[in-house]
């Protein structure tokens, strides 16, 4: 029915440079992209298909230039906020086609058309435009008019990255200011049970994975993937702790998945139901008693820390997968969250932190409090931490 | 598809078994197609190719850690698949993906784990992909690379050369590694050396599959910086090779 084969079996084809006819975007071309847009149901004409510029059999056998991909959508329940997840349904679809892959997303895509489905009739965008329209609109069914637009000419691709980057950036502003009450779903890893077997991390917008690799959306995209693997999606339950920040059914899924070992987890707590750790954390919380007080420690600091245990004794507190009360393993990026050790405090809890994790966390310090925070600079040990803390007029 | 791991302790020829081995299948099987994948952190395999690599797997695992790496909105699956597509050399028929230097500290699970589903959708593009490795076989050992159809363990022609690949052959036993078939191939052989160190390999418990005697042309193209896959068809290793591929079914 199409010129080329379109099924879920093609996902994963690799073409080669010297299989292509024509190749789009890519590491070596400056001017690609491609948008979705949610619009009015009397905005879009269904399935209108134009291709702007030299189309697939008006280029030379070869060829690698720009293409701008501009899908425009309407339905009486599609939301604004779906328009990055129909974005990723491009990537995914047009893997579907045989002879064709698609790589990345946004203003970074890269298309190769191999050789063989052009002679196979393959010679024309519109058709790619087709499938598209036919897979979204089976597969979606909220999408009710949809049109697809492919413009290879440099000039007007140009322009509309412009408009584009604007775009893209006002849906990072999005989710950048997502927040644990905004979502009905954290996500789970239980990668690291192969060495912690009752570890599990949990994965808020606001609590990035401790290994630093996974965050919210990351959690999201992995579990549409592949539903069965390492990471799952814990859908949050009920606030039942409002000080500490625990949910009803993130304490069953962890549970489940700890084999019993751990029942509960303040989200953003080191001391009070810690989450546990495995051993993978870019950088440790440790309770500082004489101070009342947190230091934190990353895994590339050299040296003893303030109390003069250094990273990996430290390390051997957090890790193992059991909850330790007073050392928490965080990734570095926890410390810009805005629920940064809420339970306990935050940033006014924290006494001592290496001058380099300081500095990562900079943006999410409050000002009065950048200068009352010791590093390894101003103190080295627990008694020049306490009077620090003192003129500090902390203590 | 076809997975052979090449390795060995440090200089046997590892790297030179590899070049022969593609060289004989690029010219052999012209309807195949090739990835030879370097894992060794000392890389050279792309000069036995006579290939240059500007990007490594080491370069897209640490950024799969640095926010700032990562273009805004695009998930670390999409950005490993992206980037790998990218490092991969692309040749004639053969193509050349280079490992790099081993990560700094910390935890790279879910990088690897990454790296370890695109390694094997990528794989299955291909009809043979012929792994260099390092002696510690790292990538092995952790399961980056897992399936292996054949591992070749090379030895060079002394004691001490086929004691070290009865330890590697050791640790590909203890750790119980995903491998089918295990060989060893001693290199550098001349004339009767291998004859003396019969009882030697009979200790390690592994099959001797044959030897690459040592070709001074092998180490005049080395001194000249050529290609090892140019050598000419006539040249004493690749000769050689012809007889492990005859007994390989190749
Ligand atoms: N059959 C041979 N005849 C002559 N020289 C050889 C032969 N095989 C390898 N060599 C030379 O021995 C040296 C080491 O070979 P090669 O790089 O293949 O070993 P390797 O095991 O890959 O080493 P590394 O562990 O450093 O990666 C090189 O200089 C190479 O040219
Ligand atoms: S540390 Fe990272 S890889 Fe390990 S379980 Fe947590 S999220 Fe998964
Ligand atoms: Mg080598």
């Amino acid at each position: 029915m199409y010129a080329a084969d379109v099924g879920p079996q093609y996902e994963g084809e690799r073409i080669r440079k010297n299989e292509f006819q024509v190749e789009f975007g890519g590491p070596d071309v400056s001017h690609k992209g491609e948008l979705v847009t949610v619009k009015g149901l009397g905005e879009v004409e269904h399935e209108k298909i134009t291709v702007s510029g030299p189309d697939l059999k008006d280029l030379p056998e070869g060829f690698s230039g720009p293409l701008f991909i501009k899908v425009e959508v309407a339905g009486e329940e599609l939301e604004k906020d779906l328009e990055a997840v129909l974005e990723r349904r491009i990537h995914q679809y047009i893997n579907y086609i045989e002879g064709v892959f698609h790589m990345a997303q946004r203003y970074d895509i890269w298309i190769r058309i191999h050789k063989n489905s052009f002679k196979k009739g393959l010679n024309s965008l519109e058709q790619i435009g087709r499938i598209l329209i036919d897979l979204f609109t089976a597969e979606l069914p909220v999408i009710e008019k949809m049109s697809v637009e492919f413009i290879t000419d440099p000039a007007k691709v140009q322009n509309l990255l412009v408009e584009a980057l604007k775009v893209y950036k006002e849906r990072d502003e999005r989710i950048k200011g997502l927040r644990e009450e905004d979502v009905d779903e954290f996500y789970g890893c239980v990668l690291c049970q192969s060495f912690a077997p009752t570890h599990v991390c949990v994965i808020t917008p606001e609590r990035v994975s401790l290994c630093g690799a996974i965050n919210w959306l990351d959690g999201r995209a992995a579990t549409k993937v592949d539903p069965e693997g390492a990471q799952f999606a814990i859908p949050k339950g009920n606030l039942i702790d409002l000080v500490n920040i625990s949910y009803d059914n993130v304490n069953q899924v962890v549970t489940e998945r700890s084999m019993g070992e751990t029942t509960r987890f303040s989200l953003h707590s080191a001391l009070s139901y810690p989450h546990t750790a495995c051993g993978c954390f870019e950088a440790i919380v440790f309770y500082i008693p004489e101070v009342d007080g947190f230091g934190i420690v990353s895994r590339d600091f050299a040296g003893p820390s303030v109390t003069g245990d250094p990273f990996s004794t430290l390390a051997g507190s957090a890790s193992g997968g059991k909850q330790n009360e007073g050392y928490l393993g965080i990734g570095i990026q926890y410390l810009t969250s805005p629920k940064f050790l809420i339970a306990d405090g935050g940033f006014n809890r924290v006494a001592w932190m290496s001058s380099a994790l300081k500095e990562a966390a900079v943006e999410n310090l409050p000002p009065e409090l950048a200068g009352k925070i010791a590093t390894e600079k101003d103190v080295q040990n627990v008694d020049e931490l306490t009077e620090f803390m003192q003129n500090a007029g902390r203590l | 598809m076809k997975q052979v791991a090449i390795a060995g302790k440090g200089g046997v020829g590892k790297t030179t078994f590899a070049a022969l081995l593609l060289r004989y299948l690029q010219k052999n099987r012209p309807d195949i197609l090739l990835l030879a994948v370097d894992a060794d952190p000392n890389a050279n395999l792309n000069e036995a190719l006579g290939l240059k690599v500007d990007k490594t797997i080491s370069t897209i695992l640490e950024g799969t850690k640095d926010p700032k790496a990562v273009p805004s909105g695009m998930t670390k699956e999409m950005y490993m698949e992206y980037k790998l597509l990218d490092a991969v050399v692309e040749a004639e028929k053969i193509d050349l993906l280079v490992m790099g230097n081993p990560q700094k500290s910390g935890c790279y699970c879910y990088p690897n784990d990454l790296l370890r589903k695109n390694l094997e959708k990528l794989r299955s593009n291909y009809d043979y992909v012929i792994i260099d490795n390092e002696a510690g076989l790292e990538h092995l050992s952790r399961r980056i690379v897992s399936q292996v159809d054949l591992l070749i363990v090379v030895s060079d022609s002394t004691v001490r050369g086929v004691r070290s690949a009865a330890r590697v052959y050791e640790i590909v036993q203890a750790v119980s590694l995903d491998v089918k078939a295990v060989y060893l191939v001693v290199s550098k052989t001349t004339d009767t050396e291998v004859a003396k160190l019969q009882e030697e390999i009979a200790k390690t418990g592994l099959e001797l599959l044959g030897s690459i005697p040592l070709d001074p042309l092998v180490a005049e193209y080395d001194l000249q910086g050529r290609p090892v896959v140019d050598l000419p068809d006539d040249a004493v290793a690749v000769v050689a090779f012809s007889k492990i591929a005859d007994k390989l079914k190749l």
